[in-house]
């Protein structure tokens, strides 16, 4: 190492060491300083077209890579906006939309990484890489990418590499009509192109590894089973039987777990601590799962930190220890979300979102240190690939599937993930932190600690007892003077008998006396 | 007994601004210009959406056009509305007589206004003026027999109460109370003139037909109304001899009889997962001692305990109200029938209840929606105080047990009971009718209560028991007025073309 480089490593150090206790507690893994921030610019949403649902897929993709994603409609880009990107990402859904004026100013003379995506990418990327286009009207196509491949491709309107001058290219794309055989993507110096990008196909795939590489993510990927839509009320039997059957197969696995706020104190719940303590004492890894939000969107609600802080500190007196958040990546988008409901973890498995109600949307993204990408099984199984196990996918991946309702969806579900051939590995190796106000959970090698302090998964079925007092006993005012009243009326009751039938007497013997 | 009335009362007025006005005309005036002034004059007073009017509005070819919409809700009173300019795929969500009035206020919009743009206003307008009339009918009915004094302090109570903003903010919403309300009021007049023996009773009998099916109709809830009309309104048959107005009146029944069964049976099929849910977590649930075993007479999963005191209004919660999950293992498993099989094998339960829904049963306006748009600049849910005395009034002051509900309904059937019981001696149908009136009005309020604890348990129940509080005013203030007409029991005026049977002295009294 030259003495240069050492001269300026040292401050580097000395900085970092100094801003590290800065970082809030318990938000260790939201972006962190260091980490590259992306822009991420759009034409439109192509909502209705083949490519619609590109750029929440790219959201998602850029999250597994830990990137902290400022979203921007290029409507609204004002010129200068990408000084303080280490990369920029523009994708155009409409052949008819270019890149605005500003916008094309400023990556001339943009520094950082610049990755185009779709139609008409600009001309100082086309002259940097040599750029040739073509378009492809209507035609059948077959997408290879390293061992996986999709075959029978239906390719409307869709822009290829007719030629270019790139150091790098990534995978390809033949066309069956014509034979023809083009690269997927290019990669130039600081620019990247990549023609086309439609959700739900192997592109998606590759599209993960050309960000893989774009964005200088080389640690080797991990996949991960993780189970959803597991509430208090679902099959807790089958649950069970569930983590049993994967614990025999040797399969770790992850269960995202519906939160509970109210009630926490009846049987019901704690039947369903009792099935949440097997399962984690089957190799399986606890998640909180982002509380389903109600569409009366009100305000003036503030309650989802003390909610989740409440329910995190329940699991944790039970001896459950939570180790993230399993949410929508629309959750990563909203500031009282990512504030109130995530700031406890520093590792989530982002979900494709279903029902997408804000509360205080942003355009900024909350990044974390461990970020899942989430996929259906029938994404897996519509991918074809050399060999029978499933090639390593490009980044930390959570193949998802829900509880099954039955004991046939049980043997459904066992049933596929075998056939993966996958080695799935075990979440708690890894390093994930959880910190509420009473307790940090933390875990790394296999060994989870709460408080510091490693805590036992083994497990002995408790019955639980169904005998509650669910009605409070109602208040009694005074109760005590009540009691004293009562006992002293008793008394001034048997004395009054008493005078009364020692008057009785007397009177009853004068007159007798009397005649 | 002494009669503090005259004979001819209908011509008794006042004057007022040079005009010569009748008790009845003061009335409508009064509630006209304080309605006017609180629902057309800024800030302009309405009801915010507490997320029912999308079931409302989109069928009509009305839409949400303002973006921030979603945020306004249980909030802030919206008055503008996007009309569809193409094909309406929205299919009717829900059948009611509503959408009747919403239409024709579309129309009015279209022609007056705009083709794209919807100002609720103009609904409001249509409702203000069909209420004017009803008050206009109902203080008629009321105060025809009375001296001017009387009169006019009656209809200064009709004014209070049925002017009050808490009942009329409701026609600047897409809510069916405001349909409820009118029809109500029509149903009461009708019949409480055709006791009165006032107007053409072939045209009460169309008047309290029309305005019956369209109260049952409003709203699905109102499926016992339709029901109770028919049967106690049997009595109707005998006011008059003529074949004609027996047949008519038969029919009108069947058709009131009818429109309630089918009313009942659009229950089953729409009962709302909203109110299927607060019907167990905050009814059924509520007040078990022991949620699981409940849960368990159901056939449902007794883990599902944990949602009991459960609102939907929460902003976050364990499991969706819509999910495929609470679909297929816990609605499927109750209904309305079972629930009301529930209570009546549980008496207790379903005493505590009825004391939890008489805490608001006498709640116009319910607190949980804002009155004034988000541009007047008011806090969220802020309250509109304008003319809402009585409501204030009756919130706070009315005791809120279920037990003073039975001694209000015990004391004013005793008050009414001696007159019918004069009219049934002397064999007076016109005369029975008075007693029928409250006692229906009374049943209609009951059911109201009933329909809103077994629908939906005590959540949203100030709203949902509209109908109660609606008809203890109309009954409250018929007694008030009988007891300022001094004719509460036996001095009943029985018709126009018997007044000379029950001779009225003191003409000066009140001049």
């Amino acid at each position: 190492m030259s003495s240069c480089r050492r001269n300026l490593l040292l401050p580097l150090l000395l900085m970092a060491l100094l801003l590290l206790p800065a970082a809030p507690a318990g938000a260790t893994g939201q972006a962190s300083a260091e980490q590259p921030r992306v822009l991420l610019l759009y034409d439109s949403l192509a909502s209705g077209t083949p490519r619609g649902g590109n750029i929440p897929e790219l959201q998602r993709q850029l999250a597994a890579y830990h990137m902290q994603v400022t979203l921007i409609s290029l409507n609204h880009y004002e010129q200068g906006a990408m000084k303080g990107f280490s990369n920029v990402i523009t994708v155009i859904n409409d052949r008819e939309l270019a890149v605005s004026k500003a916008a094309e100013e400023d990556i001339a003379g943009y520094k950082g990484q610049y990755l185009h995506v779709g139609y008409n990418p600009p001309d100082v990327m086309k002259q940097a890489m040599k750029l040739n286009t073509g378009m492809i009207a209507e035609e059948s196509a077959k997408l290879t990418f390293g061992l996986f491949r999709e075959e029978s491709l239906m390719l409307r309107q869709v822009p290829y590499i007719a030629a270019s001058s790139a150091e790098r290219a990534y995978g390809s794309l033949s066309l069956t009509g014509s034979g023809t055989e083009v690269p997927y993507a290019v990669s130039s110096g600081r620019f990247t192109y990549v023609p086309y990008l439609e959700a739900g196909n192997a592109g998606k795939l590759a599209m993960l590894e050309v960000l893989k590489d774009w964005l200088g993510a080389g640690a080797p990927a991990q996949t991960y089973l993780v189970i959803k839509e597991i509430y208090p009320f679902s099959d807790l039997a089958l649950l069970e039987e569930l983590a049993g059957r994967l614990y025999e197969a040797g399969v770790p696995f992850i269960a995202s777990v519906r939160p509970v706020f109210s009630n926490t104190d009846f049987p019901a719940m704690q039947r369903y601590l009792e099935a949440l303590k097997a399962v984690q004492s089957k190799n399986g890894s606890i998640l909180v799962n982002a509380p389903v939000v109600m569409p009366s969107i009100n305000s003036s609600d503030l309650t989802l930190n003390g909610k989740m802080n409440s329910f995190l500190n329940l699991l944790a007196d039970n001896g459950i220890a939570p180790l993230g958040m399993g949410a929508d990546i629309s959750w990563t988008y909203d500031k009282e979300y990512a504030a109130a409901g995530m700031s406890f973890f520093d590792s989530v498995v982002l979900f494709q979102d279903e029902d997408v109600i804000h509360r205080e949307e942003t355009n900024v993204s909350t990044a974390f240190a461990s970020s899942l990408y989430s996929v259906t099984p029938e994404f897996l199984s519509g991918l074809k690939h050399e060999g029978k196990a499933v090639p390593q996918l490009p980044a930390d991946t959570a193949v998802t599937v829900n509880l099954p309702e039955d004991k046939a969806g049980l043997e459904a579900l066992l049933q596929t993930v075998n056939s993966y051939w996958i080695t799935f590995a075990d979440y708690k190796q890894t390093g994930h932190k959880v910190v509420t106000d009473t307790y940090t959970v933390d875990s790394a090698g296999g060994v989870i600690r709460v408080n510091g302090s490693p805590i036992n998964v083994d497990y002995m079925p408790e019955a639980v007892s169904s005998d509650f007092e669910y009605q409070e006993e109602q208040y009694q005012s005074f109760k005590a003077l009540f009691s004293v009243q009562n006992k002293f009326f008793i008394v001034v009751i048997a004395v009054a008998l008493l005078l009364f039938g020692v008057l009785l007497t007397v009177g009853y013997r004068l007159y007798r006396k009397k005649y | 007994m002494i009669y503090n009335t005259v004979t001819t009362t209908l011509r008794q007025s006042i004057r007022l601004a040079g005009l010569r006005t009748s008790p009845a005309f003061l009335a409508a005036f009064g509630v006209l210009l304080i309605t006017v002034i609180a629902l057309f004059t800024a800030p302009y007073i309405g009801m915010a959406d507490n997320g029912d009017y999308f079931r409302n509005i989109y069928s009509n070819g009305l839409y949400f056009s303002q973006p921030d919409y979603d945020s306004q809700y249980f909030g802030y009173f919206v008055k503008h509305f996007g009309i569809y300019q193409y094909f309406n795929e929205n299919g009717a969500t829900l059948d009611s007589s509503q959408s009747i009035f919403i239409k024709l206020a579309i129309g009015l919009n279209k022609l007056l206004f705009s083709s794209t743009v919807f100002d609720i206003r103009f609904q409001a307008a249509i409702y203000t003026l069909l209420y004017v009339l009803a008050v206009y009918l109902l203080v008629e009915a009321i105060t025809c027999r009375m001296t001017r004094k009387q009169g006019m302090l009656c209809a200064l109570v009709a004014v209070f109460v049925f002017g009050d903003t808490g009942y009329t903010a409701y026609f600047n919403s897409f809510y069916s109370e405001s349909i409820v309300l009118i029809m109500m009021l029509y149903v009461f007049a009708a019949w409480l003139l055709l006791y009165r023996k006032r107007y053409n009773d072939y045209f009460l009998l169309a008047l309290f037909l029309i305005s019956g099916l369209l109260l049952t109709t409003s709203k699905q809830q109102n499926a016992p109304v339709g029901i109770i009309l028919a049967v106690l309104g049997i009595m109707l048959f005998w006011v008059r001899r003529d074949r004609i107005f027996r047949g008519l009146t038969l029919i009108s029944l069947i058709l009131l009889m009818t429109s309630g069964v089918l009313t009942y049976l659009n229950i089953s099929k729409e009962f709302v997962n909203i109110n299927q849910y607060h019907a167990m977590t905050r009814g059924v649930l509520k007040d078990s001692a022991n949620p699981e075993t409940s849960l368990k007479s159901f056939g449902i999963d007794e883990q599902y305990a944990i949602l009991k005191n459960n609102i939907y209004y929460e902003q976050y919660g364990t499991v969706d109200v819509n999910s495929p999950l609470l679909e297929k293992e816990f609605y499927s498993k109750y209904g309305f029938v079972s629930i009301l099989k529930y209570y009546l094998a549980n008496p207790d339960q379903f005493s505590s209840i009825l004391d939890v829904a008489a805490q608001s049963a006498f709640t116009i306006k319910p607190a949980a929606m804002g009155n004034y748009e988000q541009s007047a600049g008011m806090d969220f849910r802020a309250q509109s105080h304008f003319f809402a005395l009585y409501s204030l009034l009756k919130g706070i002051l009315a005791p809120k047990t279920f037990g003073f509900i039975l001694l209000w309904m015990a004391l004013v059937i005793g008050l009414y009971m001696p007159s019918f019981i004069q009219a049934l001696k002397a064999r007076d149908p016109r005369g029975m009718q008075r007693m029928a009136l409250i006692v229906a009005s009374m049943a209609v309020g009951l059911s109201g209560i009933m329909v809103s604890i077994i629908g939906a348990g005590d959540a949203d129940i100030s709203k949902h028991e509209f109908l109660f509080t609606l008809a203890f005013d109309l009954v409250s203030v018929l007694a008030v007025s009988g007891v300022i007409g001094r004719r509460v029991s036996g001095s009943r005026e029985p018709a126009a073309g018997v007044a000379p049977r029950m001779q009225k002295v003191q003409k000066g009294v009140s001049a």
